[in-house]
């Protein structure tokens, strides 16, 4: 079935191909518009889906799919962090404790990234092998995480730092019809993780929520809903990154552009359609979507190296 | 808490309750609000007469033949250069697929203005914080323009 659809999509690839100049624009849109529906629905973010698929199903070189990764997953942090901010939901005390890492971080990540795949003639192939590894760690994240609604963070358990920044918040929550108030535990270790989140982020062009959201409330104890706002406040400090990719010349418009109209348009009914249908479903098929382009990756990468025999056609 | 703050209203039924939304929060936001509606607008104009024109810095009809190669050997090959920095596209913004990079610059620089409205309303602690990331964030973003790489 993957070869059939691989045959499909390659006889539009480009290179004199009649239709090719516009296919691919269109299809980035459909794609992406796709991705922005089913993301607030399945609680899987957009640049986390984009960049393994785009790789297995588009021409394009990963170099030009990681920059357009970031570029819409800094742009959908950015449309819904100020709505947030508002509610007091994104809470701007845990990202300017945890941001000034992560900039760092995934600067470097984004850096490193690009060296690999442009130093080394077999970079791409080991790329995609490490991100397709990346993506089953994002799957046993996602399946095996347990989310509490509300921690309990007691006095004696917050750690000093909390303390001496006075990191707090409060919200207003309509389930319990109260505001409820907010603070931390255990910062300097989630500071060490959110740098290594920030590293994955920058080199894959990855969008981070998947472990963000983990870290501020299992670990942090932050409320889930002020984790997954405050994450999405997180993951515009990756916004540097996005020069890094400008500066090498692997953000190109024609495939950018198409992708965050996409993206943008599709996140807006996809926070519609999440009132209505089933997210469980959802949630599942799309764990299993990334389950199958995270092996796909991997074989990819391998066969690249030449490490595996030929299985899959396409590399 | 002692804590200076603005108050948002959240409607609940007939009633009115009161969110303590700190003016560092509030002031971030709405320059992230603003600036990533003028960066979207920026991207999308140009970026779509590109697309459907296929006129620009970049032949569409080239680009689409050699999107396949890593970045580096792609700009040998449509270009004939090597690229570093910002000037590819800086320096051709007559041509609308530079143009439409502008609206990625405002984008990735979003954050950064952001956090200068935040700086002015933070508590001296804060202030040190933010500084630091508004630092981080100049270095990042002007890095190839000061080392040349």
């Amino acid at each position: 079935m993957y070869a059939g659809f691989y045959h499909v999509f390659k006889n539009v690839k480009g290179g004199g191909d009649w239709m090719a100049w516009w296919f691919w624009p269109l299809f980035m849109f459909v794609f992406t518009l796709l991705i922005g529906i089913i993301s607030p629905v399945s609680g899987v973010g957009g640049g986390v889906l984009f960049v393994p698929l785009s790789t297995i199903i588009t021409p394009f070189n990963i170099d030009f799919i990681r920059g357009a990764g970031l570029v819409m997953a800094v742009t959908s942090a950015l449309s819904s962090a100020p709505y947030l901010i508002r509610k007091g939901l994104a809470n701007i005390r845990i990202f300017a404790i945890v941001a000034p890492v992560m900039v760092i971080t995934s600067v470097v990540g984004g850096w490193i990234g690009l060296w690999v795949t442009n130093a080394y003639p077999d970079g791409k192939y080991v790329i995609k092998v490490l991100l397709g590894a990346i993506i089953l760690l994002v799957f046993f994240i996602m399946v095996s995480s347990k989310r509490i609604e509300f921690p309990e963070v007691k006095e004696e358990d917050r750690d000093s730092l909390s303390k001496k920044l006075n990191i707090w918040g409060e919200y207003y929550e309509p389930d319990l019809d109260a505001i409820i108030e907010y603070t931390t535990k255990n910062t300097p270790v989630a500071i060490v993780t959110f740098a290594i989140i920030g590293f994955v982020a920058g080199m894959f062009g990855l969008g981070a929520g998947w472990a963000n959201v983990p870290v501020l409330n299992m670990l942090m104890g932050v409320p889930i809903k002020v984790a997954t706002a405050t994450s999405m406040l997180i993951i515009t400090a990756n916004a540097p990154a996005i020069g890094i990719y400008l500066t090498k010349g692997a953000i190109l418009p024609f495939i950018v552009v198409p992708s965050i109209l996409g993206i943008t348009i599709g996140a807006r009914i996809g926070a519609k359609v999440a009132e209505i249908i089933k997210p469980k479903f959802v949630r599942w098929l799309v764990l299993a979507i990334l389950f199958i382009a995270g092996v796909l990756n991997i074989i990819k990468g391998l066969q690249g190296m030449q490490i595996i025999p030929p299985i899959l056609p396409g590399v | 808490m002692a804590v200076v703050v603005e108050k948002e209203k959240e409607a609940v039924g007939t009633e009115l309750k009161e969110v303590l939304v700190e003016p560092m929060n509030y002031i971030f936001g709405r320059i992230m609000e603003i600036l990533t509606i003028i960066g979207l607008i920026a991207m999308f104009v140009p970026g779509i007469i590109y697309i459907i024109t296929g006129k620009g810095y970049l032949s569409r009809d080239v680009v689409v033949k050699y999107w396949d190669l890593k970045a580096s050997a792609f700009w040998e090959k449509v270009m004939g250069v090597k690229v570093f920095g910002y000037s590819w596209f800086l320096n051709h913004l007559s041509a609308t697929d530079c143009l439409s990079i502008i609206g990625v610059c405002i984008l990735a620089i979003t954050p950064l203005i952001s956090l200068f409205g935040a700086e002015i309303k933070a508590d001296k602690k804060y202030k040190i914080l933010i500084g630091i990331l508004i630092l981080e964030f100049l270095f990042a973003i002007f890095r190839p323009i000061l080392m040349g790489h």
